[in-house]
């Protein structure tokens, strides 16, 4: 790996911004999709699009797993936290992503034990330290955050922590990919493709995309350079009319990902038969569940967990915003009734999401949006 | 929040952010592995340190890179140039 400081280079970020203007047709518009958050977040927070000629447009995909989670997996988290005695972790994002009944800090705030940890193994950890109390951790995220509950899960065995159970949320990133490049009407000309989950998964797992859907993906590191290089590799592939997987992101992406983290996933995890996301709907195989070689681990068969499917509240646009469909501030509640402060929808929750990086970096309003 | 106090996203500096749940990761340099080989402490470019689960890389030794998330590390660099360190090793 190389110094972070390489890959954001003003400089060196102009002299690759000037070369895009020649790799464009001038009436033509381009629609890329980073799919992660955190290219979401470089994109607003190094203003990548001031860079971008005329004509070509970043829209934001549904790589955020907090923004994807559906409130009735957050009143199952709720649900299993106010069982007398139970100690339920989670990452800090997950804290304030609406329910239909609350939030998890909510939850926190009228006496359930809610507690943020920085790794699953954090939350094996605090299993050790109160063997009188049941310790759940809800897991959540795609294949980057998959390995480490797997690893915690295993080593909870081998250590024989009782009180430790896992509340799964994991989702995978082909899946949603799918489904969106399936729907009607999609006007996607290339992907940006998640750099940290290739290299759990490896840069050949997207070759799906230009392989049966015709559009091209660049597998992406996440520093400016690394954005302003990977929209320039996908610019290039339309210009020429080509349509590949490129992997970017080469100085940590390999061909074929981490195997061991693969291994540790496919021994702890089963794929659910289905699963519901956040503005686009139930999606067959998208999610993971604990496996029956594990099922002693598996918070949703040692407690009761209602497991509704809810609608998303009629104001919130996440579905809209998550499908690309529109930009944040075209939501009717964007600034307004949700912001950061009082979220109505999980993408202004999370930072990752593109709510709250548009409402972070100032992108308030059409005019900013088309300046 | 959480991922903020620990440090923003991606590979190093980058603002408010959840490292723990999103694509998301930090390049951290390994100072020791512990006895079992299980762990490392490791240091970030901001000097923070912190102690990692390397079961799901090959074998690290100190001084080598890694790409950490959520306190595991999920891809190993051996002898590559050390991650700069702020504030020593």
């Amino acid at each position: 790996m190389r110094f972070v400081e390489e890959f954001r280079d003003g400089e060196l970020g102009r002299a690759l911004a000037a070369e895009l203007p020649a790799l464009v047709e001038p009436d033509r518009t381009y629609k890329l999709m980073e799919v992660c958050g955190g290219h979401t977040h470089t994109i607003y927070r190094y203003a990548i699009e001031a860079l971008l000629p005329e004509g070509v447009e970043l829209v934001h995909g549904p790589g955020c797993p907090v923004c994807v989670l559906p409130m009735g997996r957050v009143d199952d988290g709720i649900a299993v936290a106010q069982h007398p005695g139970v100690i339920l972790t989670c990452f800090g994002d997950m804290m304030r992503v609406p329910g239909s009944r609350g939030s998890l800090q909510e939850a926190r705030s009228v006496g359930a034990d809610v507690r943020m940890v920085y790794s699953p193994l954090d939350a094996l950890r605090i299993a050790r330290e109160n063997p009188e109390r049941e310790v759940v951790f809800f897991a959540l995220g795609f294949e980057t955050t998959a390995p480490s509950t797997a690893l915690t899960l295993m080593r909870a065995r081998r250590e024989g922590v009782p009180n430790f159970s896992c509340l799964c949320n994991h989702v995978l990133i082909e899946p949603p990919l799918r489904a969106l490049l399936d729907a009607p009407g999609l006007e996607i000309d290339g992907f940006i493709g998640p750099g940290h989950v290739a290299t759990v998964v490896g840069a050949d797992a997207f070759g799906f995309i230009p392989r049966d859907y015709r559009r091209p993906v660049v597998v992406s590191g996440f520093e400016p350079l690394d954005v302003l290089q990977s929209i320039k590799m996908l610019l290039t592939q339309l210009a020429s009319g080509r349509c590949e997987a490129e992997n970017q992101y080469r100085r940590v992406v390999s061909p074929e990902g981490n195997l061991r983290a693969r291994e540790a996933m496919a021994e702890v995890f089963s794929p659910r038969e289905s699963f519901e996301w956040r503005g686009l709907g139930s999606i067959a195989h998208s999610a993971l569940g604990i496996s029956d070689a594990y099922a002693e681990l598996d918070a949703e068969r040692r407690f009761v967990v209602p497991g509704a499917q809810l609608e998303d509240p009629r104001e919130c646009q996440c579905g809209e915003v998550l499908r690309g469909e529109i930009k944040p501030w075209e939501c009717r509640v964007f600034g307004t009734a949700c912001t950061p402060e009082r979220a109505i929808g999980a993408c202004m929750v999370s930072p990752e999401g593109a709510c709250a990086a548009y409402y972070s970096y100032g992108r308030h309003e059409p005019v900013a949006e088309t300046a | 929040m959480n991922g903020a106090a620990r440090g923003p996203t991606g590979e190093g500096e980058r603002g408010p952010g959840c490292i723990t749940c999103g694509d998301v990761a930090v390049r951290m340099r390994v100072l020791a592995v512990d006895a079992t080989g299980e762990t490392a402490r490791c240091v970030d470019a901001g000097g923070r340190r912190e102690t990692v689960a390397t079961a799901l890389v090959a074998a690290v030794a100190p001084g080598d890179a890694l790409l950490v998330h959520a306190g595991v590390a999920l891809h190993h660099d051996p002898g590559t140039a050390p991650v700069p360190v702020r504030g020593g090793a």
